[in-house]
Protein backbone atom coordinates (compact mmCIF):
# COMPACT_ATOMS: atom_id res chain seq x y z
CA UNK A 1 0.00 0.00 0.00
CA UNK A 2 1.53 3.09 -1.14
CA UNK A 3 0.98 6.29 1.03
CA UNK A 4 -0.82 8.10 -1.97
CA UNK A 5 -4.25 8.32 0.10
CA UNK A 6 -5.67 10.50 -2.89
CA UNK A 7 -4.60 10.71 -6.26
CA UNK A 8 -6.42 12.91 -8.86
CA UNK A 9 -5.42 13.30 -12.61
CA UNK A 10 -6.94 15.90 -14.72
CA UNK A 11 -10.04 15.98 -13.27
CA UNK A 12 -12.39 18.19 -14.89
CA UNK A 13 -16.34 18.42 -13.59
CA UNK A 14 -19.10 20.17 -15.53
CA UNK A 15 -22.86 20.92 -14.52
CA UNK A 16 -25.57 21.38 -17.48
CA UNK A 17 -27.48 24.05 -15.86
CA UNK A 18 -31.06 25.38 -17.67
CA UNK A 19 -30.68 28.75 -18.73
CA UNK A 20 -33.60 30.93 -16.53
CA UNK A 21 -35.20 33.43 -17.98
CA UNK A 22 -36.65 36.42 -15.86
CA UNK A 23 -40.37 37.27 -15.45
CA UNK A 24 -44.11 35.70 -15.88
CA UNK A 25 -42.89 35.29 -19.79
CA UNK A 26 -39.50 33.89 -19.01
CA UNK A 27 -40.80 31.34 -16.64
CA UNK A 28 -43.34 29.93 -18.98
CA UNK A 29 -40.17 29.79 -21.87
CA UNK A 30 -38.28 27.86 -19.40
CA UNK A 31 -41.08 24.70 -19.62
CA UNK A 32 -40.14 24.16 -22.87
CA UNK A 33 -36.51 25.58 -22.59
CA UNK A 34 -33.85 23.26 -24.34
CA UNK A 35 -31.33 26.38 -23.49
CA UNK A 36 -28.50 24.87 -21.28
CA UNK A 37 -25.53 25.97 -20.41
CA UNK A 38 -22.33 24.35 -18.99
CA UNK A 39 -20.80 25.34 -15.73
CA UNK A 40 -17.31 24.01 -15.22
CA UNK A 41 -17.21 23.76 -11.63
CA UNK A 42 -13.42 21.77 -11.89
CA UNK A 43 -10.80 21.93 -14.36
CA UNK A 44 -8.36 20.07 -15.12
CA UNK A 45 -7.34 19.64 -11.18
CA UNK A 46 -4.10 17.18 -10.48
CA UNK A 47 -3.49 16.44 -7.01
CA UNK A 48 -1.94 13.65 -4.39
CA UNK A 49 -2.41 13.31 -0.53
CA UNK A 50 -0.34 11.51 1.26
CA UNK A 51 -1.18 9.69 4.43
CA UNK A 52 -1.18 11.64 7.50
CA UNK A 53 -1.09 14.97 5.77
CA UNK A 54 -3.37 18.00 6.81
CA UNK A 55 -4.40 19.64 3.47
CA UNK A 56 -5.69 23.03 3.59
CA UNK A 57 -8.09 23.41 0.62
CA UNK A 58 -8.31 26.82 -0.16
CA UNK A 59 -10.55 29.14 -2.71
CA UNK A 60 -13.07 31.67 -3.16
CA UNK A 61 -16.68 31.11 -2.77
CA UNK A 62 -17.95 28.98 -5.90
CA UNK A 63 -14.39 28.35 -6.60
CA UNK A 64 -15.22 24.89 -6.84
CA UNK A 65 -13.84 22.92 -3.58
CA UNK A 66 -16.90 21.23 -2.39
CA UNK A 67 -17.30 19.97 -5.65
CA UNK A 68 -13.83 18.42 -5.45
CA UNK A 69 -14.35 16.93 -2.19
CA UNK A 70 -17.80 15.70 -3.43
CA UNK A 71 -15.96 13.76 -6.66
CA UNK A 72 -13.47 12.46 -4.00
CA UNK A 73 -16.58 11.04 -1.47
CA UNK A 74 -18.53 9.30 -4.52
CA UNK A 75 -21.51 11.59 -4.84
CA UNK A 76 -20.17 13.43 -7.53
CA UNK A 77 -18.78 11.74 -11.06
CA UNK A 78 -16.04 13.59 -12.47
CA UNK A 79 -16.70 14.74 -16.04
CA UNK A 80 -13.40 13.83 -17.12
CA UNK A 81 -9.91 12.47 -15.43
CA UNK A 82 -9.63 9.75 -12.77
CA UNK A 83 -9.71 10.13 -8.95
CA UNK A 84 -8.02 7.29 -6.67
CA UNK A 85 -9.31 7.58 -3.11
CA UNK A 86 -7.53 4.53 -1.11
CA UNK A 87 -7.01 2.87 -4.37
CA UNK A 88 -10.77 3.00 -5.14
CA UNK A 89 -12.79 4.69 -7.97
CA UNK A 90 -14.54 6.80 -5.58
CA UNK A 91 -18.32 6.80 -7.57
CA UNK A 92 -18.11 3.70 -8.38
CA UNK A 93 -17.48 2.02 -4.68
CA UNK A 94 -19.21 4.62 -3.14
CA UNK A 95 -20.28 2.57 -0.69
CA UNK A 96 -16.85 0.47 -0.04
CA UNK A 97 -15.33 3.75 -0.23
CA UNK A 98 -17.55 5.27 2.29
CA UNK A 99 -16.18 2.76 5.00
CA UNK A 100 -12.98 4.54 4.71
CA UNK A 101 -14.00 7.89 5.05
CA UNK A 102 -15.83 10.95 7.32
CA UNK A 103 -17.13 13.65 6.52
CA UNK A 104 -18.54 16.50 8.08
CA UNK A 105 -20.05 19.19 5.72
CA UNK A 106 -20.46 22.67 7.01
CA UNK A 107 -24.21 22.87 8.59
CA UNK A 108 -25.46 19.69 7.52
CA UNK A 109 -25.48 16.89 10.48
CA UNK A 110 -24.92 13.18 10.07
CA UNK A 111 -26.02 12.65 13.53
CA UNK A 112 -29.64 11.32 14.29
CA UNK A 113 -31.07 14.49 15.39
CA UNK A 114 -33.75 13.29 18.40
CA UNK A 115 -31.03 10.99 19.62
CA UNK A 116 -28.61 11.35 22.19
CA UNK A 117 -25.33 11.83 21.17
CA UNK A 118 -23.79 8.29 22.79
CA UNK A 119 -26.96 6.55 20.56
CA UNK A 120 -25.87 8.02 17.45
CA UNK A 121 -22.54 6.64 18.01
CA UNK A 122 -23.63 3.34 19.11
CA UNK A 123 -25.52 3.17 15.67
CA UNK A 124 -22.57 4.61 13.74
CA UNK A 125 -20.76 1.78 15.43
CA UNK A 126 -23.20 -0.64 14.03
CA UNK A 127 -23.64 0.08 10.80
CA UNK A 128 -19.60 0.74 10.46
CA UNK A 129 -19.34 -2.63 11.83
CA UNK A 130 -16.37 -1.42 14.53
CA UNK A 131 -15.16 -3.59 16.72
CA UNK A 132 -16.27 -3.07 20.74
CA UNK A 133 -12.72 -2.64 21.28
CA UNK A 134 -11.28 -0.30 19.01
CA UNK A 135 -14.62 2.03 19.94
CA UNK A 136 -14.00 1.96 23.43
CA UNK A 137 -10.53 3.16 22.29
CA UNK A 138 -11.90 5.71 20.10
CA UNK A 139 -14.12 6.85 22.66
CA UNK A 140 -11.29 7.00 25.22
CA UNK A 141 -9.35 9.08 22.84
CA UNK A 142 -11.85 11.52 22.42
CA UNK A 143 -12.27 11.65 26.05
CA UNK A 144 -8.38 12.77 26.52
CA UNK A 145 -9.29 15.44 24.33
CA UNK A 146 -12.09 17.40 24.84
CA UNK A 147 -14.87 17.23 27.64
CA UNK A 148 -16.78 14.69 26.65
CA UNK A 149 -19.52 14.43 29.73
CA UNK A 150 -21.52 17.34 28.58
CA UNK A 151 -22.63 16.83 25.46
CA UNK A 152 -22.41 12.45 25.50
CA UNK A 153 -26.45 12.11 26.97
CA UNK A 154 -28.09 15.41 25.59
CA UNK A 155 -30.07 14.93 22.06
CA UNK A 156 -28.24 16.39 19.07
CA UNK A 157 -31.16 18.88 18.68
CA UNK A 158 -30.85 20.56 21.90
CA UNK A 159 -27.02 20.86 21.63
CA UNK A 160 -25.56 24.68 20.41
CA UNK A 161 -24.17 24.87 16.80
CA UNK A 162 -20.48 24.59 18.48
CA UNK A 163 -21.45 21.53 20.16
CA UNK A 164 -23.15 19.92 17.15
CA UNK A 165 -19.97 20.49 15.11
CA UNK A 166 -17.78 19.08 17.86
CA UNK A 167 -19.86 15.69 17.66
CA UNK A 168 -20.26 15.72 14.06
CA UNK A 169 -16.11 15.72 13.70
CA UNK A 170 -15.90 13.24 16.65
CA UNK A 171 -18.43 10.62 14.68
CA UNK A 172 -16.79 11.75 11.24
CA UNK A 173 -13.49 9.79 12.99
CA UNK A 174 -15.76 7.71 14.91
CA UNK A 175 -14.83 4.63 12.66
CA UNK A 176 -11.30 5.44 11.95
CA UNK A 177 -11.03 6.38 8.18
CA UNK A 178 -8.27 6.93 6.81
CA UNK A 179 -9.37 10.21 5.36
CA UNK A 180 -11.70 12.61 6.55
CA UNK A 181 -12.65 15.72 5.07
CA UNK A 182 -13.79 18.41 6.78
CA UNK A 183 -15.89 21.57 4.84
CA UNK A 184 -16.04 24.23 6.52
CA UNK A 185 -16.10 22.85 10.32
CA UNK A 186 -15.57 26.18 12.04
CA UNK A 187 -17.98 28.56 10.01
CA UNK A 188 -20.44 30.26 12.68
CA UNK A 189 -18.41 29.26 15.67
CA UNK A 190 -17.00 31.19 18.18
CA UNK A 191 -13.21 31.58 18.86
CA UNK A 192 -12.66 29.33 21.98
CA UNK A 193 -14.56 26.80 20.08
CA UNK A 194 -12.96 27.20 16.75
CA UNK A 195 -9.72 26.20 19.26
CA UNK A 196 -11.18 23.72 20.70
CA UNK A 197 -11.98 22.45 17.13
CA UNK A 198 -8.41 22.98 16.18
CA UNK A 199 -7.21 21.20 18.85
CA UNK A 200 -9.30 18.24 18.13
CA UNK A 201 -8.63 17.82 14.35
CA UNK A 202 -5.16 17.90 15.35
CA UNK A 203 -5.42 15.59 18.02
CA UNK A 204 -6.81 12.62 15.74
CA UNK A 205 -4.84 13.47 12.96
CA UNK A 206 -1.55 13.05 15.37
CA UNK A 207 -2.94 9.80 17.34
CA UNK A 208 -4.25 8.45 14.49
CA UNK A 209 -2.65 9.29 11.31
CA UNK A 210 -5.52 9.99 9.88
CA UNK A 211 -5.18 12.32 6.26
CA UNK A 212 -7.60 15.25 6.83
CA UNK A 213 -8.96 17.50 3.97
CA UNK A 214 -9.65 21.02 5.46
CA UNK A 215 -11.72 23.30 3.15
CA UNK A 216 -12.22 26.70 5.50
CA UNK A 217 -12.15 30.42 4.73
CA UNK A 218 -10.89 31.24 8.09
CA UNK A 219 -6.88 31.49 7.95
CA UNK A 220 -6.83 30.86 11.23
CA UNK A 221 -7.85 27.23 10.37
CA UNK A 222 -4.75 27.18 8.08
CA UNK A 223 -2.35 28.18 10.24
CA UNK A 224 -3.51 26.16 13.12
CA UNK A 225 -3.57 22.72 11.21
CA UNK A 226 -1.99 22.73 7.09
CA UNK A 227 1.38 22.42 6.59
CA UNK A 228 0.64 22.42 2.85
CA UNK A 229 -2.46 23.93 1.13
CA UNK A 230 -3.56 23.83 -2.47
CA UNK A 231 -5.23 26.92 -3.53
CA UNK A 232 -7.99 26.26 -6.33
CA UNK A 233 -9.78 29.45 -8.49
CA UNK A 234 -12.16 29.76 -11.11
CA UNK A 235 -12.15 25.44 -11.04
CA UNK A 236 -8.38 25.58 -11.29
CA UNK A 237 -5.58 25.06 -9.49
CA UNK A 238 -3.48 28.03 -8.55
CA UNK A 239 -1.17 26.41 -5.79
CA UNK A 240 0.16 23.88 -4.36
CA UNK A 241 2.63 23.77 -1.55
CA UNK A 242 4.29 23.93 1.79
CA UNK A 243 2.72 27.35 3.56
CA UNK A 244 5.81 28.70 4.65
CA UNK A 245 6.34 29.02 0.70
CA UNK A 246 3.22 30.77 0.08
CA UNK A 247 4.78 33.93 1.52
CA UNK A 248 7.35 34.08 -0.93
CA UNK A 249 6.00 32.46 -3.87
CA UNK A 250 3.37 35.45 -4.72
CA UNK A 251 6.09 38.04 -3.98
CA UNK A 252 7.44 38.98 -0.63
CA UNK A 253 5.05 40.57 0.95
CA UNK A 254 5.82 42.82 4.32
CA UNK A 255 3.30 45.08 6.09
CA UNK A 256 4.65 48.61 7.18
CA UNK A 257 3.17 50.03 9.79
CA UNK A 258 3.59 53.84 10.84
CA UNK A 259 1.90 56.13 13.21
CA UNK A 260 1.37 59.91 11.71
CA UNK A 261 1.20 62.75 13.88
CA UNK A 262 -2.22 62.34 14.70
CA UNK A 263 -1.30 59.24 16.13
CA UNK A 264 -3.32 57.19 13.69
CA UNK A 265 -1.59 54.04 12.38
CA UNK A 266 -1.35 53.47 8.17
CA UNK A 267 -0.89 50.47 7.11
CA UNK A 268 0.56 49.32 3.99
CA UNK A 269 1.52 46.17 2.16
CA UNK A 270 4.59 46.16 0.34
CA UNK A 271 5.56 43.60 -2.54
CA UNK A 272 9.46 44.19 -2.18
CA UNK A 273 9.94 42.63 -5.02
CA UNK A 274 8.34 45.73 -6.90
CA UNK A 275 9.64 48.20 -4.36
CA UNK A 276 11.03 48.31 -1.04
CA UNK A 277 10.45 49.64 2.02
CA UNK A 278 12.52 52.43 2.11
CA UNK A 279 11.01 54.28 -0.79
CA UNK A 280 7.51 53.75 0.88
CA UNK A 281 9.04 55.54 4.09
CA UNK A 282 10.80 57.99 1.95
CA UNK A 283 7.44 58.60 0.03
CA UNK A 284 5.35 59.04 3.19
CA UNK A 285 8.05 61.36 5.05
CA UNK A 286 7.42 64.22 2.31
CA UNK A 287 4.14 64.89 3.34
CA UNK A 288 3.58 63.80 7.18
CA UNK A 289 6.02 63.35 9.90
CA UNK A 290 6.47 59.33 11.63
CA UNK A 291 6.68 59.28 14.78
CA UNK A 292 6.62 55.44 14.65
CA UNK A 293 7.21 52.63 12.72
CA UNK A 294 6.96 48.67 12.50
CA UNK A 295 7.54 46.00 10.12
CA UNK A 296 5.53 42.83 10.13
CA UNK A 297 5.53 39.64 7.92
CA UNK A 298 2.37 39.43 6.16
CA UNK A 299 -0.40 37.13 7.48
CA UNK A 300 -1.68 34.46 5.55
CA UNK A 301 -4.99 36.21 5.52
CA UNK A 302 -3.50 38.75 3.55
CA UNK A 303 -1.38 36.36 1.13
CA UNK A 304 -4.71 34.74 0.36
CA UNK A 305 -6.46 37.89 -0.12
CA UNK A 306 -3.90 39.06 -2.13
CA UNK A 307 -4.06 35.86 -4.08
CA UNK A 308 -8.12 35.77 -4.43
CA UNK A 309 -7.92 39.34 -5.52
CA UNK A 310 -5.27 39.57 -8.23
CA UNK A 311 -6.75 36.45 -9.89
CA UNK A 312 -10.22 38.31 -9.79
CA UNK A 313 -8.31 41.39 -11.60
CA UNK A 314 -6.39 39.23 -13.74
CA UNK B 1 -24.66 -12.43 11.03
CA UNK B 2 -22.49 -8.64 10.77
CA UNK B 3 -24.88 -7.64 8.16
CA UNK B 4 -27.87 -8.27 10.68
CA UNK B 5 -26.01 -6.16 13.07
CA UNK B 6 -26.41 -3.02 10.60
CA UNK B 7 -29.71 -3.28 10.06
CA UNK B 8 -30.75 -4.20 13.62
CA UNK B 9 -28.86 -0.68 14.51
CA UNK B 10 -31.40 1.37 12.03
CA UNK B 11 -34.16 -0.56 13.80
CA UNK B 12 -33.61 0.14 16.67
CA UNK B 13 -32.11 3.66 16.20
CA UNK B 14 -36.11 4.27 14.52
CA UNK B 15 -37.52 2.62 17.75
CA UNK B 16 -36.09 5.22 20.18
CA UNK B 17 -36.77 7.55 17.88
CA UNK B 18 -40.35 7.13 17.04
CA UNK B 19 -41.12 6.21 21.02
CA UNK B 20 -40.10 10.27 21.66
CA UNK B 21 -42.91 11.12 19.78
CA UNK B 22 -45.87 9.70 21.85
CA UNK B 23 -48.02 13.06 21.39
CA UNK B 24 -48.14 11.81 17.96
CA UNK B 25 -49.26 8.88 18.10
CA UNK B 26 -52.12 9.88 20.52
CA UNK B 27 -52.91 12.38 17.99
CA UNK B 28 -52.94 9.57 15.08
CA UNK B 29 -55.50 7.51 16.85
CA UNK B 30 -57.54 10.40 17.81
CA UNK B 31 -58.17 11.13 13.83
CA UNK B 32 -58.45 7.59 12.97
CA UNK B 33 -61.22 7.53 15.71
CA UNK B 34 -62.57 10.52 13.72
CA UNK B 35 -62.12 8.97 10.30
CA UNK B 36 -63.65 5.97 11.34
CA UNK B 37 -67.13 7.87 12.95
CA UNK B 38 -67.12 8.85 9.23
CA UNK B 39 -66.81 5.80 7.30
CA UNK B 40 -69.15 3.86 9.60
CA UNK B 41 -71.75 6.44 8.80
CA UNK B 42 -71.34 6.48 5.58
CA UNK B 43 -71.01 2.86 5.10
CA UNK B 44 -74.74 2.65 7.20
CA UNK B 45 -76.38 4.93 4.63
CA UNK B 46 -75.21 2.57 1.44
CA UNK B 47 -76.54 -0.47 3.89
CA UNK B 48 -79.86 1.20 4.31
CA UNK B 49 -80.22 2.95 0.68
CA UNK B 50 -79.87 -0.84 -0.59
CA UNK B 51 -82.42 -2.37 1.20
CA UNK B 52 -80.48 -5.73 1.55
CA UNK B 53 -78.56 -7.11 4.48
CA UNK B 54 -75.62 -8.50 2.14
CA UNK B 55 -74.14 -5.85 -0.48
CA UNK B 56 -71.68 -8.04 -2.96
CA UNK B 57 -71.68 -10.34 -0.58
CA UNK B 58 -70.58 -8.29 2.27
CA UNK B 59 -72.40 -7.56 5.43
CA UNK B 60 -72.36 -4.32 7.02
CA UNK B 61 -70.52 -5.94 9.72
CA UNK B 62 -67.96 -7.31 7.11
CA UNK B 63 -67.17 -4.34 5.69
CA UNK B 64 -66.84 -2.50 8.74
CA UNK B 65 -64.48 -4.51 9.80
CA UNK B 66 -62.59 -4.89 6.91
CA UNK B 67 -62.49 -0.81 6.73
CA UNK B 68 -61.53 -0.04 10.38
CA UNK B 69 -58.43 -3.11 9.94
CA UNK B 70 -57.02 -1.37 6.67
CA UNK B 71 -57.06 1.84 8.19
CA UNK B 72 -54.84 0.30 11.38
CA UNK B 73 -52.62 -1.78 8.50
CA UNK B 74 -52.70 1.81 6.66
CA UNK B 75 -51.11 3.40 9.88
CA UNK B 76 -48.88 1.01 10.08
CA UNK B 77 -47.63 1.10 6.78
CA UNK B 78 -47.72 4.68 6.18
CA UNK B 79 -44.35 6.15 5.10
CA UNK B 80 -43.09 10.10 4.03
CA UNK B 81 -40.23 8.89 1.58
CA UNK B 82 -41.95 10.94 -1.24
CA UNK B 83 -41.37 13.64 1.47
CA UNK B 84 -38.18 12.93 3.06
CA UNK B 85 -36.76 12.31 0.08
CA UNK B 86 -37.19 15.63 -2.00
CA UNK B 87 -36.52 17.65 1.30
CA UNK B 88 -33.06 15.40 1.47
CA UNK B 89 -32.48 16.63 -2.12
CA UNK B 90 -33.37 19.89 -2.06
CA UNK B 91 -31.72 20.59 1.23
CA UNK B 92 -29.11 18.66 0.13
CA UNK B 93 -28.95 16.43 2.92
CA UNK B 94 -29.16 13.29 0.46
CA UNK B 95 -25.72 13.25 0.27
CA UNK B 96 -25.44 12.08 3.52
CA UNK B 97 -27.71 9.11 3.10
CA UNK B 98 -25.55 8.56 -0.08
CA UNK B 99 -22.23 8.37 2.15
CA UNK B 100 -23.63 5.24 4.66
CA UNK B 101 -21.35 2.35 4.38
CA UNK B 102 -24.68 0.82 2.77
CA UNK B 103 -27.02 0.85 -0.09
CA UNK B 104 -29.33 3.74 0.21
CA UNK B 105 -32.11 1.72 -0.56
CA UNK B 106 -31.32 -1.25 1.89
CA UNK B 107 -30.43 1.75 4.28
CA UNK B 108 -33.98 3.79 4.19
CA UNK B 109 -35.83 0.85 4.14
CA UNK B 110 -34.30 0.12 7.61
CA UNK B 111 -34.12 3.19 9.23
CA UNK B 112 -37.87 2.99 8.50
CA UNK B 113 -38.28 0.22 10.17
CA UNK B 114 -38.02 1.22 13.53
CA UNK B 115 -41.39 3.77 13.33
CA UNK B 116 -43.21 0.22 12.03
CA UNK B 117 -42.69 -1.63 14.49
CA UNK B 118 -43.70 1.09 16.72
CA UNK B 119 -47.15 1.70 14.99
CA UNK B 120 -47.15 -1.97 15.09
CA UNK B 121 -47.55 -2.20 19.04
CA UNK B 122 -49.06 0.83 19.15
CA UNK B 123 -51.76 1.79 16.56
CA UNK B 124 -52.51 -1.39 14.97
CA UNK B 125 -52.50 -4.12 17.85
CA UNK B 126 -55.24 -1.43 20.23
CA UNK B 127 -57.26 -1.60 17.05
CA UNK B 128 -57.05 -5.27 16.45
CA UNK B 129 -57.90 -5.83 19.83
CA UNK B 130 -60.42 -3.79 20.25
CA UNK B 131 -62.24 -4.78 16.70
CA UNK B 132 -61.99 -8.25 17.99
CA UNK B 133 -63.58 -7.79 21.49
CA UNK B 134 -66.18 -5.76 20.35
CA UNK B 135 -66.88 -8.06 17.54
CA UNK B 136 -66.80 -10.98 19.78
CA UNK B 137 -65.16 -13.67 17.48
CA UNK B 138 -65.59 -12.34 13.73
CA UNK B 139 -62.28 -12.19 12.98
CA UNK B 140 -60.95 -15.78 13.83
CA UNK B 141 -58.15 -16.60 16.21
CA UNK B 142 -55.64 -19.49 14.48
CA UNK B 143 -53.09 -20.44 12.35
CA UNK B 144 -54.37 -17.30 10.12
CA UNK B 145 -52.35 -14.80 12.46
CA UNK B 146 -48.90 -16.46 11.72
CA UNK B 147 -49.99 -15.73 7.59
CA UNK B 148 -51.57 -12.87 7.99
CA UNK B 149 -47.85 -11.38 9.70
CA UNK B 150 -46.28 -13.13 6.74
CA UNK B 151 -48.33 -11.25 4.28
CA UNK B 152 -48.08 -8.45 6.27
CA UNK B 153 -44.11 -7.80 6.35
CA UNK B 154 -44.83 -8.90 2.27
CA UNK B 155 -47.12 -6.22 1.88
CA UNK B 156 -44.83 -3.60 4.03
CA UNK B 157 -41.99 -4.42 1.20
CA UNK B 158 -44.50 -4.11 -1.45
CA UNK B 159 -45.58 -0.93 -0.24
CA UNK B 160 -41.82 0.37 0.26
CA UNK B 161 -41.23 -0.57 -3.05
CA UNK B 162 -43.75 1.42 -4.12
CA UNK B 163 -42.70 4.82 -2.69
CA UNK B 164 -39.36 4.28 -3.68
CA UNK B 165 -40.65 4.02 -7.33
CA UNK B 166 -42.19 7.37 -6.65
CA UNK B 167 -40.07 8.99 -4.84
CA UNK B 168 -37.39 9.46 -7.36
CA UNK B 169 -39.72 11.35 -9.69
CA UNK B 170 -39.35 14.23 -7.92
CA UNK B 171 -35.67 14.58 -9.10
CA UNK B 172 -37.11 14.77 -12.53
CA UNK B 173 -40.27 17.30 -11.88
CA UNK B 174 -38.95 19.28 -8.65
CA UNK B 175 -43.23 19.05 -7.69
CA UNK B 176 -43.03 16.74 -4.82
CA UNK B 177 -47.12 17.42 -3.47
CA UNK B 178 -48.74 16.41 -6.59
CA UNK B 179 -46.87 13.05 -6.83
CA UNK B 180 -47.07 12.37 -3.45
CA UNK B 181 -51.17 13.18 -3.82
CA UNK B 182 -51.70 11.23 -6.89
CA UNK B 183 -49.46 7.65 -5.02
CA UNK B 184 -51.82 8.39 -2.04
CA UNK B 185 -55.06 8.14 -3.79
CA UNK B 186 -54.00 6.09 -6.25
CA UNK B 187 -52.55 2.92 -3.84
CA UNK B 188 -55.52 3.62 -1.45
CA UNK B 189 -58.28 3.03 -3.78
CA UNK B 190 -57.05 0.49 -6.05
CA UNK B 191 -55.46 -1.49 -3.07
CA UNK B 192 -59.05 -1.55 -1.79
CA UNK B 193 -58.12 0.37 1.74
CA UNK B 194 -60.97 2.78 1.35
CA UNK B 195 -63.94 0.78 -0.71
CA UNK B 196 -63.64 -2.97 -0.41
CA UNK B 197 -62.52 -4.30 -3.66
CA UNK B 198 -65.75 -6.68 -3.60
CA UNK B 199 -67.65 -3.14 -3.65
CA UNK B 200 -65.42 -2.74 -7.61
CA UNK B 201 -67.31 -2.61 -11.11
CA UNK B 202 -66.80 -5.96 -12.36
CA UNK B 203 -64.25 -4.77 -15.03
CA UNK B 204 -62.31 -2.70 -12.41
CA UNK B 205 -62.26 -5.61 -10.25
CA UNK B 206 -60.35 -7.42 -13.15
CA UNK B 207 -58.13 -4.96 -13.81
CA UNK B 208 -57.38 -4.38 -10.15
CA UNK B 209 -56.19 -8.18 -10.10
CA UNK B 210 -53.26 -7.94 -12.14
CA UNK B 211 -52.07 -4.56 -10.10
CA UNK B 212 -49.80 -4.79 -7.28
CA UNK B 213 -51.57 -2.17 -5.21
CA UNK B 214 -54.20 -5.25 -3.66
CA UNK B 215 -51.07 -6.76 -2.77
CA UNK B 216 -50.83 -3.72 0.27
CA UNK B 217 -53.83 -3.92 1.67
CA UNK B 218 -56.56 -6.72 0.20
CA UNK B 219 -54.49 -9.52 0.46
CA UNK B 220 -53.34 -9.22 4.03
CA UNK B 221 -56.60 -8.73 5.29
CA UNK B 222 -58.20 -11.25 3.24
CA UNK B 223 -56.13 -13.44 4.71
CA UNK B 224 -56.51 -12.36 8.24
CA UNK B 225 -60.15 -12.67 7.69
CA UNK B 226 -59.80 -15.77 5.87
CA UNK B 227 -61.79 -15.00 3.10
CA UNK B 228 -61.61 -16.24 -0.03
CA UNK B 229 -60.34 -19.45 0.69
CA UNK B 230 -57.74 -18.53 2.40
CA UNK B 231 -58.41 -20.52 5.58
CA UNK B 232 -56.77 -23.51 3.50
CA UNK B 233 -53.41 -23.69 1.98
CA UNK B 234 -54.32 -24.18 -1.43
CA UNK B 235 -56.55 -21.05 -1.31
CA UNK B 236 -53.55 -19.26 1.05
CA UNK B 237 -50.28 -19.82 -1.26
CA UNK B 238 -51.28 -18.22 -4.40
CA UNK B 239 -52.04 -14.83 -2.28
CA UNK B 240 -49.18 -14.97 -0.69
CA UNK B 241 -47.02 -15.75 -3.93
CA UNK B 242 -48.93 -13.02 -5.30
CA UNK B 243 -47.37 -10.29 -3.04
CA UNK B 244 -44.11 -12.52 -3.20
CA UNK B 245 -43.80 -11.80 -6.99
CA UNK B 246 -44.42 -8.16 -6.89
CA UNK B 247 -42.05 -7.71 -3.99
CA UNK B 248 -39.53 -9.15 -6.48
CA UNK B 249 -40.45 -7.41 -9.74
CA UNK B 250 -40.87 -3.80 -7.96
CA UNK B 251 -37.72 -4.35 -5.96
CA UNK B 252 -35.86 -4.82 -9.57
CA UNK B 253 -37.65 -1.76 -11.25
CA UNK B 254 -37.30 0.29 -8.05
CA UNK B 255 -33.22 -0.83 -8.21
CA UNK B 256 -33.37 0.00 -11.77
CA UNK B 257 -34.83 3.40 -11.36
CA UNK B 258 -33.18 4.68 -8.65
CA UNK B 259 -29.54 3.39 -9.92
CA UNK B 260 -30.63 6.14 -13.05
CA UNK B 261 -31.96 8.46 -10.86
CA UNK B 262 -28.91 8.38 -8.41
CA UNK B 263 -26.97 9.53 -11.34
CA UNK B 264 -28.98 12.69 -11.90
CA UNK B 265 -27.41 13.85 -8.45
CA UNK B 266 -23.53 12.25 -9.38
CA UNK B 267 -23.60 14.02 -12.66
CA UNK B 268 -25.80 17.33 -12.33
CA UNK B 269 -25.40 17.91 -8.87
CA UNK B 270 -29.02 17.41 -7.99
Amino acid sequence: MSSEVVVMKNVSKQFKVLNRHEGLKGSIRDLFSRDYKIIRAVEDVSLTVNKGEIIGYLGPNGAGKSTTIKMMTGVLEPTEGEILVSGRVPYQNRTANAENIGVVFGQRSQLWWNLPLIESFNLLRDIYLVPEKDYLDMLELYRSLVDLEPILHKPVRQMSLGQRTLSDILAAFLHNPGIVFLDEPTIGLDVSMKAKIRELIRGLNEVKETTVILTTHDMGDVDALCKRIIIIDKGRKIYDNDIEHLKSYFGSYRTLRMRLDDDSWVEQVIDEKKTDVMHVMQDMQKQHRIKDIQLQEISTEEVIRKIYEGEESA
Amino acid sequence: MTKIRKLWALTRAGIIESLQFRLGTAVMLFGNLIYLALVYFLWKAIYESSGTETVNGMTFYDTMIYLILATAIFNLLEMFIVWDMSRAIQSGEIIMHLLKPMPYRLYTFWSYSGAHVNNFFLAFLPTFIAVSLITKGAIPLGINLLWFMVSLILALIVNFNIEMLVAPICLYTESTWGINIVKETVVLLLSGATIPLAFFPEGLRQAVEYLPFRAVYDIPLTVLLCKNGTDTFAGLLPKLGIQLLWCVVLSVCGNLFWNHAVKKITVNGG
